[in-house]
C-alpha cells in the first residue's frame, strides 16, 4: 500500500507537468489536434464514398460502423494518453542506451517507462471517439440503458488495455532486435483495418486479428454486442476482459524477459 | 566488503556483418554470429570507503564491467554482490543502494527545470522531506546547484549538467556511487571542483566510489586503488603509487637547440656512466629539436639537460611526466607478455 | 551540371540501401506485415463488391480492383519514401548548416538517400509481389499478363511518382525549420496523401467535382496515376496527357522547392541558424 501511494504520487507530479506543457505549448497541440481531425476524417469519407455504391456492408448499416469506428477511437486514445512512451522503447530508448536509466531507479521499469509521458494528441482521438459516438447515438442506432453504459467503460478501459498489450508486445522486441519500431508500427498499423467488422476476412486473417494481433476484440465485437439485439454480453465484452488479462500478462512477461536480454549501447 | 564481484563474464553475440553492398546482401540471408567476450572471469572485491580507479582503453570492457554492478546488463556467468545484494536478480532493492552518473549521458529529464528533476527523484528513492532537506543542504554546499536550479536541464552547460547529475546520483545517500567518466568535457575549474565534491561525500558518508575515467588526474586525486582492465581480462589491481613504481619509470624531455648537429654529439652514457638501454634519444630536424627518454631511476633530468647545454645552446625545455596512458600501454604490454609466458608454458608441461 | 558531379551523390544512394539491409530481423516482419495490410484492403473491397448489385464500383471491375489494391500497395510502398525525417534530424542537430558550406546540393543529397530506399524497397518486396499478382491474375482471374508496353509506361511513371512525392516532401520537410513539432504536421500530410493519392480509394469514386479539383492538386499524379497506367485505362492522348501532368508537377515542384530553399538559407545566414 506505500508503495502504490509513492508511485502515486509519482505519477501526480508527472500529471502536473503534463498540464504545465498542455499550457505552454498550445500551436503544437492544435496542430496535433488538426493531424488527428484529418486523419479521422479521411476514414470517415471513405465510409460515405463506399455507401455511396452500396446500401450496407455485410449487413452493417452506416451509421452502425461509424458507432464502431468511434467505439475504437477511444481505447486507442486512451493508450496512446497514458503508454504513448512505449514507443520510444522501440525506436531509440535500447539501441542508444537510454533504457539504462530506468534500471538504475528503484521502481518498476513499466510504470517508469509510462509514467514519463502524457500525449496530449490522444486527447483528438478521444474527441473524434465522443464525437462519432455521440452522431450515432442521436441517429438511434444503440438504445442506452444503465448496464450498458457500466459495460462500455469496462469495454473502454479492457480496449485500452489490449492496445497498451500489443504495443508493450512488439516494443519488447527491441531488446534483441535493438529497433523494433518498423514492427510495432506495421502491427499497429493493423488497428485501423480491425475497425471494420472482422466478418469480412477470411478464416486466417480473421484469425490473426482476433488471436495473435487481437484488435478485433477492440472495436467490432464488443461494439456489436451494443449494436446487435440478442447478443450476449459475455461472449463479448467479457471476453475482451479475459483477453485483455491474458494478452497483457503475456506482453509483460516479454517485457520482463526483455529487460534482462537488455545489451546497453556501445558494444 | 561491500562489494563482489565473483569470476563476471559477458558475452555478447551479434548477426555477422560483411562489409560492402554485397556483404549487406549477404548478411540478410546468412544466420552467421559474431560472439565477443566484453568482460572475461573477473573477479574483485571492494571495501566501503575506497575511492577505486577502473580503467582500460577504450573497448576494454570498463563500462561493461560497471552496467553488470549496477544491474543494467546481466551477466553471462559469475555474479555481482553489492552490499550481498545480485543486481540482475534484485534489480529494486539494488538500485536504492547505488548512484550512478555516466558522464556521457544525462540521468535528468531533459525538458524539466532541474528543481522539477529533484522532486521525481525524490519520489522515485522514496526519500523522507527531512531526509531531503538536509541532503540538499548539503548538495547545495559541495555542487552549488542553486545557480541554476530552476533552469532546464537542456540549457546547463556541460559543467553544471555534471554537477546536477551529480547531485542527483547522491540525493537518496546511496552507499555506492559509480561515475563514468565523470570529467570528460570539463574544463580544469570545473573538473577541479567536481573531483572536490566526490571527496567531501566519501569522506562525510564513506561512500564508496568507482570510477573509469581517461584522465590521470582523476586517479592521481582520487584513487586509492585502481583496477587496470584489458581486452576483458583485469590486469592490475593495486594502488597508484605501486603502479607508478613499477612501470612508470620512463620520463622525457623535450629541448629546442640551437644546434641540432652540436647536440648530437652529446653521449649520455659516456658521459654519465649509464648503460645504452637506460635511454632514448631522437632528433627532429623539423623542429630542431631533440627528445630523450629516460629511466628516471638511473638518471636525472639536470643531468641530461646539463650535459646538452655543455654543447649546445638550448632554447626551450619541456619535461613529460609519464601519463598514465602509457603506463597503461605499458602494462597492455606485460599483461600480454605474461600471458604469452603462461601459454608457452602450458605448452612445454 | 557535369556528369562527374553526380558521382557524388551515388554514396547517399548507397549507404541508404546498406543501413536498410542491416536491420534483418526487422526486415522480414516488415515484409510481412506490410503485405498483410495489403490483404486486409483486399478482403474490404471484396465485401464491398458482394454488398452491391452492381459489378463496376468507381468505373472498376471486380477484378480490377483485385489488381488495384495490389499495385497500389507495389507503389505506394517505393513512392511514399519522403525525405523530411532526413531534414528533421538535420535541423535538430545542425548538420543543415554544415551541408551549407559542403560543396553539395542538399536537396539532391537527400534525394539520392531516399532513392536508395526506392530501390530497396523496389527489390524487396514491390517486385516480388507484383511477379506474385502476374501470376495469380494468370492463374486464378484467367486475365492476361500485363503487357511490355504497360510495364514500361507504369515504371516510367511510378519513377516520376517517386520524384513528386520526393520534392512534394521537401517542401513539405522545410516546415522543419519553422516549427519543432512536426508529429502533427506529418500525421496530417500522410491523411491527406493517403486519402487523395488514391491510396484508400480510387479517385474514380469521388464526386464529379472533388475529381476536378484534384486535377489541380499534384497527389493523384503520386500513385493513382501510375496504377491506372498500369491497368491500361489511359490510351492515347490521355496517356500522354496524364504523363505530361506528372512532368509538369515534378518542374513546378522542384521550382518551388528551390524558392523555399533559397529563403530558409538567406534567413539562416541571417539569424547564423
Amino acid at each position: 500500500m506505500k508503495e502504490l501511494k509513492r508511485y502515486g504520487r509519482l505519477y501526480k507530479v508527472f500529471v502536473a507537468q503534463f498540464f504545465k506543457y498542455l499550457v505552454q505549448s498550445r500551436v503544437d497541440f492544435l496542430i496535433g489536434l488538426m493531424g488527428f481531425f484529418l486523419t479521422q476524417a479521411a476514414g470517415i469519407a471513405f465510409l460515405y464514398l463506399v455507401f455511396e455504391q452500396i446500401p450496407t456492408l455485410a449487413d452493417w448499416t452506416l451509421p452502425q460502423l461509424i458507432f464502431i469506428y468511434g467505439f475504437a477511437q477511444i481505447p486507442r486514445g486512451l493508450d496512446h494518453l497514458f503508454t504513448d512512451n512505449i514507443w520510444m522503447v522501440s525506436w531509440w530508448y535500447v539501441v542508444n542506451g537510454q533504457f539504462d536509466r530506468y534500471m538504475l531507479r528503484p521502481m518498476n521499469l513499466f510504470f517508469q517507462v509510462i509514467c514519463e509521458k502524457l500525449q496530449p494528441d490522444a486527447l483528438g482521438e478521444l474527441m473524434v471517439g465522443i464525437l462519432l459516438l455521440a452522431m450515432s447515438l442521436s441517429n438511434g442506432v444503440v438504445a442506452i440503458s444503465g448496464t450498458k453504459i457500466i459495460l462500455f467503460i469496462i469495454s473502454m478501459i479492457a480496449g485500452a488495455v489490449i492496445y497498451t498489450s500489443i504495443k508493450l508486445l512488439f516494443a519488447s522486441f527491441a531488446f534483441w532486435m535493438k529497433v523494433s519500431g518498423p514492427v510495432l508500427y506495421t502491427a499497429y498499423q493493423l488497428a485501423d483495418f480491425a475497425k471494420y467488422p472482422t466478418e469480412i476476412y477470411a478464416k486466417g486473417i480473421r484469425f490473426i486479428i482476433t488471436w495473435i494481433i487481437p484488435f478485433g476484440f477492440v472495436a467490432y465485437l464488443p461494439a456489436s454486442y451494443f449494436l446487435k439485439p440478442g447478443v450476449s454480453p459475455w461472449s463479448t465484452i467479457g471476453l475482451e476482459c479475459m483477453l485483455a488479462v491474458v494478452f497483457f500478462a503475456i506482453s509483460y512477461g516479454v517485457f520482463h524477459f526483455g529487460t534482462k536480454a537488455y545489451e546497453s549501447a556501445g558494444n | 566488503m561491500i562489494i563482489e564481484v565473483n569470476n563476471v563474464s559477458k558475452e555478447f553475440v551479434s548477426p555477422k556483418k560483411y562489409p560492402g553492398l554485397k556483404g549487406a546482401i549477404k548478411g540478410l540471408f546468412s544466420n552467421e554470429k559474431v560472439r565477443k567476450m566484453a568482460v572475461e572471469d573477473i573477479s574483485f572485491s571492494i571495501e566501503e570507503g575506497e575511492i577505486v580507479g577502473y580503467i582500460g582503453s577504450n573497448g576494454a570492457g570498463k563500462s561493461t564491467t560497471i552496467k553488470m554492478m549496477t544491474g543494467i546488463l546481466t551477466p553471462t556467468s559469475g555474479q555481482c554482490l553489492i552490499r550481498g545484494i545480485d543486481p540482475s536478480k534484485e534489480r529494486k532493492k539494488n538500485a536504492q543502494n547505488i548512484g550512478v552518473v555516466f558522464g556521457q549521458r544525462t540521468q535528468l529529464w531533459w525538458d524539466l527545470p532541474l528543481s522539477e528533476s529533484f522532486s521525481i527523484l525524490k519520489e522515485i528513492y522514496n526519500v523522507s522531506d527531512e531526509d531531503y532537506e538536509s541532503q540538499m543542504k548539503f548538495l547545495n554546499e559541495v555542487l552549488e546547484l542553486e545557480e541554476f536550479w530552476t533552469r532546464p536541464v537542456r540549457n546547463l552547460s556541460l559543467g553544471q549538467r555534471m554537477r546536477a547529475d551529480l547531485g542527483a546520483a547522491l540525493l537518496h545517500n546511496p552507499k555506492v556511487l559509480y561515475l563514468d567518466e565523470p570529467t570528460i568535457g570539463l574544463d580544469l575549474v570545473v573538473k577541479d571542483n567536481i573531483r572536490k565534491a566526490i571527496r567531501e561525500i566519501n569522506e562525510k558518508y564513506k561512500t564508496t566510489v568507482i570510477l573509469t575515467t581517461h584522465d590521470i588526474e582523476d586517479i592521481e586525486e582520487l584513487c586509492n586503488r585502481i583496477i587496470i582492465i584489458d581486452d576483458g581480462k583485469k590486469i592490475y589491481d593495486g594502488s597508484l603509487e605501486n603502479l607508478k613504481e613499477k612501470y612508470g619509470v620512463t620520463r622525457k624531455v623535450t629541448m629546442e637547440v640551437k644546434n641540432l648537429k652540436e647536440a648530437r654529439q652529446v653521449d649520455l652514457s659516456s658521459a654519465l656512466h649509464v648503460s645504452k638501454e637506460a635511454y632514448e634519444v631522437t632528433t627532429d630536424k623539423a623542429t630542431n629539436s631533440v627528445e630523450v627518454a629516460f629511466d628516471k631511476h638511473c638518471l636525472s633530468i639536470s643531468d641530461v639537460i646539463a650535459q646538452y647545454m655543455k654543447h649546445t645552446e638550448v632554447k626551450d625545455i619541456q619535461i613529460q611526466e609519464t601519463e598514465l596512458s602509457e603506463i597503461v600501454k605499458e602494462i597492455y604490454r606485460h599483461g600480454m607478455e605474461q600471458e604469452t609466458k603462461q601459454n608457452e608454458e602450458g605448452m612445454v608441461s | 551540371m557535369k556528369k562527374g558531379r553526380w558521382r557524388i551523390y551515388v554514396p547517399f544512394t548507397l549507404n541508404e540501401i546498406k543501413s536498410n539491409l542491416a536491420y534483418k530481423g526487422s526486415f522480414y516482419l516488415f515484409v510481412l506485415c506490410s503485405c498483410f495490410g495489403a490483404f486486409i484492403s483486399y478482403y474490404l473491397w471484396m465485401a464491398i463488391y458482394g454488398s452491391s448489385t452492381s459489378g463496376v464500383l468507381g468505373g472498376l471491375t471486380r477484378n480490377e480492383m483485385i489488381l488495384y489494391v495490389f499495385m497500389t500497395y507495389v507503389t505506394s510502398n517505393i513512392v511514399n519514401v519522403g525525405v523530411v525525417g532526413y531534414i528533421e534530424n538535420d535541423v535538430r542537430d545542425g548538420a543543415v548548416v554544415m551541408n551549407l558550406i559542403k560543396p553539395i546540393d542538399y536537396r539532391l543529397s537527400l534525394v539520392s538517400r531516399a532513392l536508395g530506399v526506392v530501390v530497396y524497397r523496389f527489390l524487396a518486396p514491390s517486385v516480388f509481389v507484383w511477379i506474385g499478382l502476374e501470376i495469380y491474375k494468370v492463374a486464378v482471374l484467367g486475365m492476361n499478363v500485363v503487357s511490355i508496353k504497360n510495364i514500361l509506361l507504369y515504371l516510367l511513371s511510378a519513377f516520376f511518382s517517386v520524384l513528386i512525392y520526393q520534392l512534394f516532401d521537401f517542401c513539405f520537410g522545410l516546415m522543419a525549420f519553422v516549427t519543432t513539432y512536426m508529429f502533427g504536421l506529418k500525421m496530417a500530410k500522410n491523411a491527406l496523401v493517403s486519402f487523395l493519392t488514391g491510396q484508400l480509394i480510387p479517385i474514380s469514386f469521388f464526386p464529379e467535382v472533388f475529381q476536378r479539383v484534384f486535377d489541380f492538386l499534384p497527389f493523384s499524379s503520386m500513385i493513382y496515376t501510375p496504377v491506372m497506367v498500369y491497368l491500361g485505362k489511359y490510351s492515347g492522348e490521355e496517356l500522354a496527357a496524364v504523363l505530361l501532368r506528372q512532368v509538369f508537377w515534378i518542374v513546378l515542384l522542384y521550382g518551388l522547392g528551390t524558392i523555399l530553399w533559397r529563403k530558409i538559407t538567406k534567413r539562416l545566414i541571417v539569424l547564423g541558424g
